[in-house]
């Protein structure tokens, strides 16, 4: 079945946000600060405004002018009004005819610094754990902590106490689209064409940066060429709307790839720390201490810390714990999410530690995991109900597999288990929109397809499954802010789960209405010669005379669906410091790999890898297949390879594909993907999402099979060959 | 703390992302490249093969030429043997040697090398004369070159002259080609069993943390091993050479020469690998390069052993 995207996409027919274009258009060109930390002393915009083909020039002061109330914004400023804080921060940005004159002048100005004390690295600010009074440190920007149970106790008590400490590296998305956007003012409505993965968040996220009402902001999206969850929150849209407001003309911003790595919201360094009670053979009580860094941490920054420590205690019953995690401001770009945001890296440290913990009491790793896995109805820390959940049958799927493995593995080779866990179809909530027309069925939808395939793909078998049409009878219509129904985004495993409930919800009240036109108990539809006919048993009609003629002047028959998830709660007595964040339906990953370490270099091949998916029921079983592969893939990029190097003045010392180093094609194993069905979720007939579980326990399995094969456990990511080299004491 | 300090970019440097335009010059004959080339004022014009770096460093505006001299036209895209040596035209596309039955046999070492540079598609456009011409310290292809004692065939004003490539690279991006000079074709004097070994943290579009080549060559000194990987370019290691005094090392001589080679080669700590690090590959990868030189070697029937 070929996806409705796939050859316009071949034809190069539709518009990304690299192709979007405006008569009288502009092009602008971002003024970058030459320091990581500092105060502006003087920055010379006259000469810049002189240039060829410049229109606009804003700066500070522009802004202050232009959009009195952005200037007003301190958290998100547009432009760093009273500090930079970061290297390559936009100071101020340009307008020109071409590409080439914004860029000219955008280098032309000079920009006179004070330069301050830079902290880009967590181990400068916290080299030993912080004590109590690190809350007023002020690097510090969040601190959570929740307790539960008699900690200090099991601690004593204790037979057995693992304590480890992990380390991982900053990541970046790498869309292979870069972000790009065009603004432009039409009769006082701020309107931005832009790559995104949230047109509606965006919307409320750029009107609070520019300090406009977000009735005055219309947010139309393109196509959308990879987001990985680096393509939500306002990032480059205010700086092509305010240069349209200098301008009076239509602005586009591109950025280059270097800019992409430099200015890129990513996932940041951290340290964690784990201590684990263990009696009777059993884990008894956790100690959890996160430090996380945030960059220039923008608001929300609370939210990667209180989100990410829950899945340092796994999915695993955890009787007592005490889990304490920091966000820290350092002189790098803001803290932004990445596919599953930051639990791989969560996970790598807790399934390496469980792993050690395993092996160290002599356990098998797969049944020592077995005994303390969360069952349905088990409760999480945070005292939520688990519902229907695959880790068990997952890890049995995984042992099976694994002992075929071990039968005659050579010499040097290693295997690994690691599960995962992830809370999917999250978000605030979506409607849905559908028309059904006399020659097919009509879906409108804001966001559009960003290359997954849960927009032209999940909802369309959504609807088809609900109605019976053939795919090639449903199409998908865009829509911008002011016309598309309301929906949360595309992100958090959440299209098909959550807003995929609202189209099915859409599609039923369709059924049951024309079910009702025919006095059937049920119908369903088929095409014939182009038309739309309604099923009822034998009875076939076509849709058009079934239509009143308020409908069929209206082109057909129109149905709405609402998805608004109910609020799910934490047992806040837990929490004695800031937020911990519940969780949605729980999907299990249980991962298994085989790896060859070369024990005289380090360097690490994957020989095979097989995903154990819980996905609740694959309503769309080649694509959710597909995104377990992809989520293999670029997990082996977190586990191996990629990492983004700063220099201890903040400088990003691999902005380009050449030094971070993403896998490719030929890196890719072999994967089997065995999709675990029957644990159902919330979604439409029972689906969990499943965009993001699968790249979560990649990291953890590497590592523990690198740990197998060898005896040696690597504490930091990514485990390149000279980090494993050092592990195993060669050089 | 905090200190007062001006930055000020320069109006005249062009930023990265912006075109520059260039005059496209296309001699139709070799000498006519020449006479062109030493007609141009000094450093305006640059030679352009199959443009796999000079495209980059103008993009990435670390070259600005006025002018780019192709060699498109040039008839040097062959490759000949001639006996037991081989000659390739410097403009001859890397990926054609890729997929030569008689390069792979009768020199290994220098289809490895060629086999994972880039991706097929840069394979496609690089060359050989091209990456002498450059002499990048990231090129895979100079250490081979120089273990298979290659000579450089260079074409100038005063005629034709060809020297060792030893002798032809001098440091990063400096040969000692004149102004108006070029590489006509490179020269493999014979077959030889050879091994190029390299170790990048991916395997495809990287550049390596160490290249080394063995080969064993008919003139002596037989054994050859060369580095890459190392500033200002690579080199050979004659100290570790020294060690191995037949055709067949024993694995202890191969060991010598191996820690010979790690202690000799001068590395630099960089942001792909340490110096240490790279120092533990060499010792590593030249014994295993020279057990499989070794292994290469053609067997007298009488004198085959058992293979361990």
């Amino acid at each position: 079945m070929m996806r409705s995207d796939a050859e316009p996409k071949a034809r190069g027919a539709l518009e990304y946000g690299t192709d979007l274009e405006a008569p009288g258009m502009l092009w602008a060109a971002l003024v970058r600060s030459p320091v990581a930390h500092g105060r502006i002393v003087h920055m010379d915009l006259a000469g810049a405004r002189k240039m060829p083909g410049v229109v606009a020039v804003v700066g500070p002061d522009d802004l202050r002018t232009l959009l009195p109330k952005a200037a007003l914004e301190v958290e998100r400023p547009v432009f760093p009004l009273q500090e930079i804080r970061y290297r390559g921060e936009p100071v101020a940005a340009v307008a020109a005819e071409t590409l080439a004159q914004a860029r000219r002048a955008a280098a032309a100005v000079a920009v006179e610094v004070e330069s301050l004390r830079v902290d880009a690295r967590i181990e400068d600010i916290f080299p030993e754990w912080p004590s109590a009074a690190a809350a007023d440190d002020p690097h510090v920007v969040g601190h959570v902590h929740a307790r539960h149970g008699d900690v200090d106790g099991k601690f004593r008590t204790a037979e057995l106490v693992h304590s480890e400490t992990y380390r991982t590296s900053g990541v970046h998305q790498v869309a292979l689209e870069p972000h790009a956007c065009l603004g432009e003012i039409r009769d006082g409505t701020f309107c931005i064409r832009t790559s995104t993965q949230t047109p509606f968040g965006l919307r409320e996220d750029v009107a609070s940066v520019l300090g406009i009402p977000e009735a005055k902001l219309l947010v139309e999206g393109s196509w959308v060429g990879g987001g990985f969850g680096g393509k939500g929150s306002a990032f480059i849209e205010p700086y092509a709307l305010l240069l349209a407001v200098a301008s009076g003309r239509p602005v586009k911003l591109a950025l280059t790839y270097a800019e992409e790595f430099e200015l890129g919201r990513t996932t940041l360094p951290a340290v964690i720390r784990l201590d684990t009670a263990v009696a009777r053979g059993r884990i008894v009580a956790r100690r959890v201490r996160l430090l996380l860094d945030t960059g220039a941490s923008l608001p929300g920054r609370d939210f990667a810390v209180g989100y990410s420590i829950g899945f340092l205690l796994g999915p695993y019953r955890t009787e007592a714990y005490d889990i304490e995690g920091y966000a820290l401001r350092t002189n790098k770009p803001p803290f932004g999410p990445h596919r599953a945001p930051f639990a791989p890296q969560s996970v790598f440290a807790l399934e390496s530690h469980i792993d050690g913990l395993a092996r160290r009491l002599g356990a098998d790793p797969i049944e020592f995991r077995k005994i303390h896995a969360w069952r349905e109805n088990d409760r999480t820390a945070y005292d939520q109900p688990v519902g229907p959940f695959g880790l068990e049958a997952g890890l049995e799927a995984a042992a099976r597999t694994a002992a075929v493995w071990r039968t005659g593995i050579p010499a040097g080779h290693g295997i690994g288990v690691a599960c995962g866990f992830w809370s999917t179809g999250v978000g605030a909530g979506g409607e849905a929109r559908l028309f059904l027309q006399p020659d097919g069925l009509v879906i409108l939808e804001g966001e559009r397809e960003i290359g997954n395939g849960s927009v032209v793909r999940g909802l369309s078998v959504v609807a088809q499954r609900v109605l019976g049409l053939p795919a090639n009878a449903i199409r998908i219509q865009y829509g911008d802010t002011a016309t598309a129904p309301f929906d949360s985004g595309v992100y958090g495993s959440r299209t098909l789960a959550a807003l995929g409930q609202a189209v099915e919800k859409a599609a039923r009240a369709l059924e049951k209405t024309l079910a009702t036109r025919v006095g059937a108990p049920q119908v369903r539809l088929e095409t014939k010669n182009g038309q739309v006919l309604v099923v009822s048993g034998r009875r076939r009609q076509k849709l058009v005379d079934l239509l009143t003629p308020a409908e069929r002047a209206a082109g057909g028959l129109e149905a709405h669906g609402k998805h608004y998830g109910a609020e799910k709660k934490v047992d806040a007595s837990r929490v004695l410091e800031g937020t911990v964040y519940p969780y949605n339906d729980f999907a299990a990953s249980v991962h298994l790999v085989e790896v060859a370490v070369d024990r005289e270099t380090g360097h690490i091949g994957i020989v095979r890898y097989a995903a154990f998916q819980d996905v609740g029921t694959a309503v769309d079983r080649p694509a959710v297949e597909a995104q377990v592969e992809g989520g293999v893939v670029m997990g082996l990029g977190t586990a191996l390879s990629e990492e983004m190097m700063w220099t201890p003045d903040g400088r990003l010392l691999n902005p380009g594909l050449l030094d971070y180093r993403l896998p490719r094609i030929r890196d890719a194993p072999p994967i089997h993907v065995d999709l675990i069905e029957g644990f159902a979720g919330a979604g439409p007939f029972g689906a969990k999402g499943i965009g993001e579980p699968p790249i979560i326990p990649v990291p953890a399995a590497v590592a523990n099979a690198v740990a197998d094969a060898t005896g040696t456990r690597v504490f930091e990511l990514p485990l390149t060959p000279e980090r494993v080299a050092r592990a195993l004491k060669l050089l | 703390m905090s200190s007062l300090v001006a930055h000020r970019k320069a109006i005249n440097r062009r930023p990265v992302g912006v075109r520059v335009s260039f005059q496209l010059v296309q001699p139709a004959t070799p000498e006519e490249a020449v006479r062109l080339l030493a007609g141009a004022s000094a450093g305006q014009m640059s030679v352009l093969g199959g443009g796999t770096d000079l495209l980059i460093d103008i993009d990435q505006a670390r070259a600005s030429p006025r002018q780019v001299l192709s060699l498109r036209k040039m008839p040097w895209r062959y490759l000949r043997w001639e006996g037991s040596s081989l000659v390739v035209g410097s403009t001859l596309p890397l990926r054609t040697l890729e997929l030569d039955r008689r390069v792979q046999q009768q020199l290994p070492g220098l289809w490895e090398a060629i086999r994972d540079v880039g991706s097929p598609a840069l394979r496609a456009r690089a060359t050989l004369g091209g990456n002498v011409g450059r002499c990048s310290p990231a090129s895979d292809l100079l250490p081979m070159l120089i273990a298979l004692d290659a000579r450089v065939r260079i074409l100038g004003p005063s005629g034709v002259r060809e020297h060792p490539v030893d002798l032809v690279l001098q440091e990063s991006r400096k040969t000692n080609l004149g102004p108006a000079e070029l590489i006509e074709s490179l020269i493999f004097p014979s077959a030889a069993p050879s091994t190029y070994m390299w170790q990048r943290v991916q395997p495809v579009n990287d550049i390596s943390q160490v290249g080394v080549a063995t080969a064993y060559l008919p003139d002596a000194p037989h054994w050859r091993i060369a580095l890459g990987g190392l500033q200002p370019r690579a080199r050979r290691l004659s100290e570790a050479e020294a060690v191995l005094r037949s055709a067949r090392p024993t694995h202890l001589e191969q060991e010598l020469a191996a820690q010979e080679a790690a202690r000799r080669a001068e590395f630099v700590s960089d942001k792909r690998a340490t110096e240490s690090y790279r120092r533990r590959l060499v010792a590593v990868m030249v014994r295993r390069a020279l057990q499989t030189t070794i292994d290469r070697m053609p067997r007298p029937a009488a004198a085959r052993k058992p293979s361990r």
